[in-house]
């Protein structure tokens, strides 16, 4: 992960990538107990994007390649990791960039989405596997309730959030 | 130990040492994926 990490932050420095936060089981990670996963989702924010322009990812592709980062399908494959790059798909993503935490992996500085905005992410993508990680949060204490509040009202998935809460919670929480 | 507490364990560990747990879990992911052993087999005739 540490060489997976040093890829990013040097495509960073380059200017190819803005912002970048890593989401997914391994941000999870950062506040519960590791669950297995075999890829590593980082959200970035591209400095050239403009509105009504084409945004790629190609430049980040490009960069990793002449690095030897190794494309496997929607994987770019870091030291030892496949990596998937994802544009953020609506202003709660968006956020989660933005909003991350710094942190270091081996000495290596890194950003992680907080908790809030993982578990907000989770609910609005709704597979089975997101649910389960909520309640992983949830029963672990790792989340702050009144701050999940707050992102889930402002991006407006507070139906969303009560659905979760009957199915899964018993609708007590 | 309970779950619980093995759970509030992992979850204590720094980042770095939750990142080395979840590459042994890639990896043995990966060993398991490449053994075959999950390829479905064809059900049996029910009785």
């Amino acid at each position: 992960m540490k060489a997976t990490l040093e890829a990013i932050n040097q495509m960073q420095a380059a200017g190819v990538i803005g912002n970048y936060a890593i989401g997914g089981a391994v941000g999870a990670t950062f506040y519960i107990a590791p669950a297995a996963t075999v890829d590593l989702d980082v959200f970035v924010t591209l400095p050239s994007a403009r509105g009504g322009l084409l945004v790629t990812l190609s430049p980040i592709y490009e960069f990793l390649k002449a690095r030897g980062g190794e494309v496997q399908d929607e994987y770019i494959v870091l030291g030892g990791w496949p990596v998937q790059f994802l544009l953020p798909a609506n202003a709660l993503e968006e956020e989660a960039v933005n909003q991350a935490i710094s942190t270091e992996v081996d000495g290596v500085p890194t950003r992680v989405m907080s908790a809030e905005h993982l578990v907000t992410i989770a609910l609005n993508t709704g597979r089975a596997k997101d649910h389960s990680r909520i309640q992983q949060f949830l029963e672990q204490g790792a989340v702050d309730r009144g701050k999940l509040q707050e992102v889930v009202e402002r991006h407006s998935l507070s139906a969303k959030w009560r659905q979760f809460e009957q199915r899964f919670l018993g609708g007590s929480q | 130990m309970s779950k619980p507490k093995l759970q509030a364990r992992m979850a204590a560990l720094s980042f770095s040492e939750k990142i080395k747990i979840l590459e042994k879990l890639r990896d043995r992911e990966k060993a398991i994926a490449a053994s075959g052993l999950r390829t479905k087999q064809p059900k049996k005739p029910t009785q």
